[in-house]
């Protein structure tokens, strides 16, 4: 078991600079989760922990030791790849063993580490196979099978669950949560779910364009966003978010809505900002007129599109109400949940 | 889609008839190969099979039997060449002997080299790709002069060295063999993904091990391919090997100096030519288990 330390880590390809300059600390047994859309760089980031990616600048340390230059063999970590990368011509117990063959450790052992992780991951029936014989998520429990073998410092995982089905997705959330908690090893999980990350994370890092944007626990990042990015970013349906201008208690819409600001807030008057407000922490009572556009009842609650202006937004209610297309309503946010941006640097005003 | 009965009947006509028509001139070298002179130079019609079969044409060819002594059994008044001039033991041995060294030359050096462009970023990979390539499309007979004399140069002429025969056509045909074998191979490797070397060497493979342990194993296929391949140029080749040997003659040499002065010599030719397909084919049997598809399956998600 290890901490992480990036320090200062850029990564160039060429003249392109695709990661520009990141600071984490991942702490040792924790769960981190690096999030964000394709292309932001958080493989990238894992690829230089593991050692797979050249740093451009800056330093990437494991138990408080510099590994910049450190074959990722002596690293001390596990990885399980997105597309799992299983040795197609061995059986599932000479992939989870190849590790420890290599590392020349005694019969007994092997036998028993193989043994263990099998059991956990359900493969005890499957030893003999070849990775062509068995479905998705048992190809997926060997990937992780190979990986907890080793008793490694850091567990990577790039996007591992990206191939399955639905249902068995959320099994291997489960499981994969699961494993942690028993193995209390350090883990860094990348992905563009975030569900995946709200589910798994300990603390989520949540990147865009090579740089990160927040670091938090899950329930913080909801419901603190520091950013529109972030705001729109985490959340489904996602944050409903309207530009307008601050005035004396309310945020004037350009379609002439007033929104309305609790007491105190940090806007000042005529300051061009975004309100944001959760789907869910808006219901029908008395507060922003509105008109049904469309229902769609997903059985627990019932997601409400309606047009505030020229702007639709969204709100969650529970009630069994039937609302007709082209009726109008009044939407109320819960004061306390209302987010304020400032339009320009697209950062949360306090 | 299900074919009506007369359509499927006709499918299985045509295809038993191309096969036929391919196969046929193997059949007839075959059955010619087991005739004796007279059916085989019969003037008045064409023989197929009222003859009484007879493996004089393998004994004089394969196990040295005199031509001359056969002639005056059949009480043949033909023109005779030499005793031994028939006997082709030694050019068996010559082609087994050249085939499977250039065989094993190529695809040592091809899967190495495979292997690199394959997995390795280095200056110029890919105009080396591109020159790999360009070697293959000269004609030998263009520089078959300045490679006899290079060769010669070199000392590698087995009128030197009978041995330093068998070395220069292993590496002529090597020469000619590579830039294939490596394109086919890095086609192989290229289909490994390369998430695959790096599972490895997270789990602790050096370099080495990796591509040993590892992508070797699942490249097989492209291998015993490469290796069939190059094992049937070798085989076959024939402009090379005439003008880089003189003692030397492999199987393609040799046939060809049955066709004499005073005739050809069919049945030693046939009786030769059949035999030549044994040693290729058990090679293909004995690789062609490794000729299966889908080596990488199950290594990666679908």
């Amino acid at each position: 078991m290890a901490s992480v330390n990036i320090k200062n880590i850029f990564k160039k390809y060429g003249d392109v600079e695709v990661v520009h300059g990141i600071n984490l600390t991942i702490d040792d047994g924790s769960f981190v989760v690096f999030l964000g859309p394709s292309g932001c760089g958080k493989s990238t980031l894992l690829r230089m922990i593991a050692g797979l990616e050249s740093v451009t600048a800056g330093d990437v340390e494991i138990a408080g030791k510099r590994v910049n230059n450190v074959h990722p063999k002596d690293r001390n970590i596990a990885m399980v790849f997105q597309n799992y990368a299983l040795y197609a011509h061995m059986t599932v117990k000479d992939n989870m063993s190849f590790s420890l063959h290599l590392a020349k450790r005694p019969k007994a052992e092997i036998e028993e580490k193989v043994g263990w992780a099998a059991k956990i991951l359900n493969l005890e029936p499957y030893l003999a196979r070849y990775p062509r014989e068995l479905s998705g998520g048992q190809r997926q429990r060997v990937a992780m099978g190979r990986a907890i073998v080793r008793d490694p410092a850091v567990f990577l995982f790039d996007e591992p669950l990206s191939n399955l089905d639905a249902k068995l997705r959320v099994q291997m959330r489960t499981e994969i949560k699961d494993l942690h908690e028993r193995l209390k090893t350090t883990t860094v999980y990348v992905t563009h779910d975030q569900i995946e990350a709200m589910t798994m994370a300990d603390k989520i890092v949540i990147l865009r364009d090579g740089i990160i944007e927040q670091v938090g626990t899950p329930l913080d990042v909801y419901d603190h966003p520091v950013n529109l990015f972030v705001a729109s970013f985490i959340g489904s349906p996602s944050m409903n978010l309207i530009k307008g201008v601050v005035a004396k208690d309310h945020v004037l819409t350009e379609g002439g809505v007033k929104l309305p600001l609790p007491k105190t807030h940090g806007g000042k008057i005529g300051q061009k900002v975004v309100y944001g407000i959760r789907p869910e922490h808006m219901s029908l009572g008395k507060g922003i007129p509105a008109t049904i556009s469309v229902t769609e009842p997903t059985g627990p609650e019932i997601h409400v599109y309606a047009d505030v202006g020229p702007q639709e937004v969204c709100a969650i209610i529970r009630d069994r109400l039937v609302l007709k297309r082209g009726s109008t309503v009044e939407l109320a946010p819960d004061l306390s949940k209302v987010h304020l941006f400032d339009e320009a640097t697209g950062k949360v005003i306090a | 889609m299900e074919l009506s009965k007369p359509w499927q009947f006709v499918r299985d006509s045509f295809a038993v008839f191309v096969t036929s028509l391919f196969m046929f001139p193997m059949f007839w070298w075959a059955l010619t190969s087991l005739k004796p002179i007279s059916a085989i130079f019969d003037k008045d019609k064409v023989v197929w099979f009222d003859f009484t079969p007879t493996l004089i044409n393998y004994a004089v060819t394969l196990l040295g039997r005199s031509r001359s002594q056969l002639a005056i059994d059949e009480g043949l008044g033909m023109g005779v060449a030499g005793t031994e001039a028939y006997d082709s033991r030694s050019s068996m041995l010559d082609s087994i002997v050249v085939s499977i060294g250039a065989t094993t030359i190529t695809m040592l050096v091809a899967i190495l080299a495979a292997y690199a462009l394959s997995r390795m970023q280095f200056r110029g990979r890919d105009a080396f790709l591109n020159w790999v390539l360009g070697q293959r499309f000269m004609p030998p007979i263009a520089i078959i002069f300045p490679l006899v004399i290079t060769f010669k140069l070199a000392g590698l002429r087995d009128t030197d060295n009978y041995y330093l025969g068998w070395l220069s056509l292993m590496l002529i045909y090597s020469l000619m063999n590579l830039p294939i074998a490596v394109l086919l191979l890095k086609s192989f490797f290229d289909d490994v993904p390369k998430d695959v070397d790096e599972a490895a060497m997270i789990d602790g493979a050096t370099r080495f091990q990796s591509f040993s342990k590892i992508v070797l194993p699942m490249v097989r296929g492209g291998i015993a391919a490469a290796a069939v391949l190059c094992f049937v140029f070798s085989w076959t080749e024939f402009l090379l090997s005439l003008f880089l040997t003189t003692d030397i003659r492999t199987v393609p040499v040799k046939i060809q100096t049955f066709v004499t002065s005073t005739g050809n010599e069919w049945g030693f030719i046939t009786a030769l030519g059949t035999a030549a397909v044994i040693p290729g084919f058990i090679f293909i049997l004995l690789v062609q288990r490794h000729l299966v598809r889908g080596l990488t399956l199950g290594s990666l998600k679908e």
